[in-house]
Formats: structure tokens, sequence, C-alpha cells
């Protein structure tokens, strides 16, 4: 039996159904205590489809920051105004797109990482905020933003493996 | 929120129960901390092991409850999951913290005997 023989084996899970075509849109108001509820829904299904633990954890923690964004600084923490985020699971990755009617992002485009020297801060001058965009540069690819008919529209993706 | 504290010797052990730090709950952690250390003169050690999810609302908040002891208290973690260990390593936050795997290093380290 040569090499060539040999079954092909994967680190990743072989390409599948889960894999192919799922796709989930909802529409939920901007409120800290929903995005919670619908981000702990979604991981339970993404979980149920079978995909892996760590990209759905990436995804988790950069739609919390996305939509934390959103709450807070797009709607202003009014209480008001919906968000849609529609997500699809294809070629490996899992695409998502969030929707807003809020404020525009400041100069119309997204906030830099913002670096800090932890050696050189002292205790009471640590940052208690701020690291949501760094956190989000980091863990998507395909990050993009669009200003368009009265809505902030974004779109990244969280690569299946890694 | 619900975090239960425990006074071992020197050490206030508090033990946060639910699940998850985010942005929904940051104040009510901060607000909760703040009632149980008032009194507390020692180091504070802040069990996270049953927190399988934190954002940086969430780690916000812990950094406040950092600044909250000031100079002269510590502000120590333990039992961090994954995902926990993941966002505070990003963040650059663990270079922060004394970090300890279990609560009973964390006592051990103040020369605490966790038994009880």
């Amino acid at each position: 039996m040569s090499v060539e023989d040999l079954p092909i084996t994967r680190d990743r899970p072989p390409p599948g159904l889960p894999l192919l075509g799922w796709t989930g849109l909802r529409r939920f108001p901007a409120v800290p205590q929903v995005v919670t509820m619908e981000l702990v829904g979604l991981n339970q299904t993404l979980t149920q489809l079978g995909l892996p633990i760590e990209p759905l954890f990436t995804l988790e923690l950069v739609l919390a920051e996305v939509l934390n964004n959103v709450v807070e600084h797009a709607y202003e923490d009014r209480g008001e105004g919906m968000i849609e985020l529609a997500i699809a699971v294809r070629d490996h990755a899992i695409h998502c797109e969030v929707l807003d009617h809020g404020t525009p992002m400041p100069n119309g485009c997204l906030p830099p990482k913002r670096r800090y020297d932890l050696d050189a801060t002292g205790m009471q001058d640590l940052p208690e905020g701020g690291f949501g965009w760094g956190l989000i540069r980091d863990m998507t690819r395909g990050l993009c933003y669009a200003r368009e008919a009265g809505a902030n529209r974004l779109r990244f993706r969280v690569d299946l493996d890694g | 929120m619900e975090i239960v504290m425990e006074a071992k010797g020197p050490i206030a052990l508090l033990h946060v129960m639910p699940d998850r730090i985010d942005a929904s709950v940051a104040i009510q952690f901060k607000d909760r901390f703040r009632d149980l250390v008032r009194d507390w003169a020692g180091p504070v050690v802040l069990d996270l092991q049953n927190v399988v999810f934190l954002d940086s609302s969430g780690l916000g908040a812990v950094v406040a409850a950092r600044k909250l002891l000031g100079e002269g208290r510590q502000l120590e973690l333990s039992g961090l999951t994954p995902a926990v260990e993941k966002v505070m390593r990003l963040t650059r936050m663990n270079a922060v913290f004394p970090i300890h795997d279990t609560v009973a290093e964390a006592l051990q380290a103040h020369g605490v005997a966790p038994a009880a």
C-alpha cells in the first residue's frame, strides 16, 4: 500500500452540511440584556450545528463587542432602536452582518485599535474601556463598515479553521 | 449580582456565581464588589471559575474593582476558564493581575491552608 492509498485525515471537521449553508437572521432591540440573550441563544444554536468551540467563543466575544458598541454609541444607550444580525456559515467561516439605524461612526470610518503602554501606566490610570475595537480587529477577517441610506452596516467573518 | 464572600484568614475570597460578566451586568458587578470589600483591609481573591464569558465591559468592571481597592490592597484572580484567559491575554490585562490556577493555590500563596 502506498502513501497515496491511505485515507486522508483532517484536523478540522470534514466538509459537511453544517459548514455549508446555515443562515440566521435576528432582529432585536438595542438593550444590553437582550443582546446577552441573543448571544447565548446563537451560541447554543451554532453549538448544536456541530461548530467547534474555539471559533464560537471568538464569535461570541466579537459580537458582544460589536453589539455593545451599537447599544452604547450608535443608539447612545437610549434603550430604543433595533439591531439586525445576519449570520451565514459557509466556506469554513462564520459570516456576519450587523445593521443599525443609529448615529454614524465618528468620521465615517472604523475606530482604530487603542494602544496602551501598561508598563508605564499607574494602577489608578489603568484603562476600564476602549478594548473593544482592538478585540474586534484582532479576531475577525474582512472587517468592513459602510453608512448606507441612514444605516450602519458592519461586515466581518470569523474563520472556522483558525 | 450574586457574589459570595468567604473570609480566609487575611484573605477575602469572592466567588462570582453567575457564568457571565458582560455589559448587561458590569455595573451590578462593580456595585456588589464595592459593598463586599468596604470593610475589608486585606488582599482580595476573585474566584472566576464559574465565569465562562467575559467581554470588554466585564473586563472594565474587574479593572474598576482593582482601582477601588487602591494601592494598599491586592486584587488577585483565580480559576480563569479558557475564554476568560483569552480575553485577559489579548488585552494584556493578564500582566496587571496576579493569576492563580485555583482558589487553593491563591490561598497557599498567602500562607493560608485551603482546607477550612
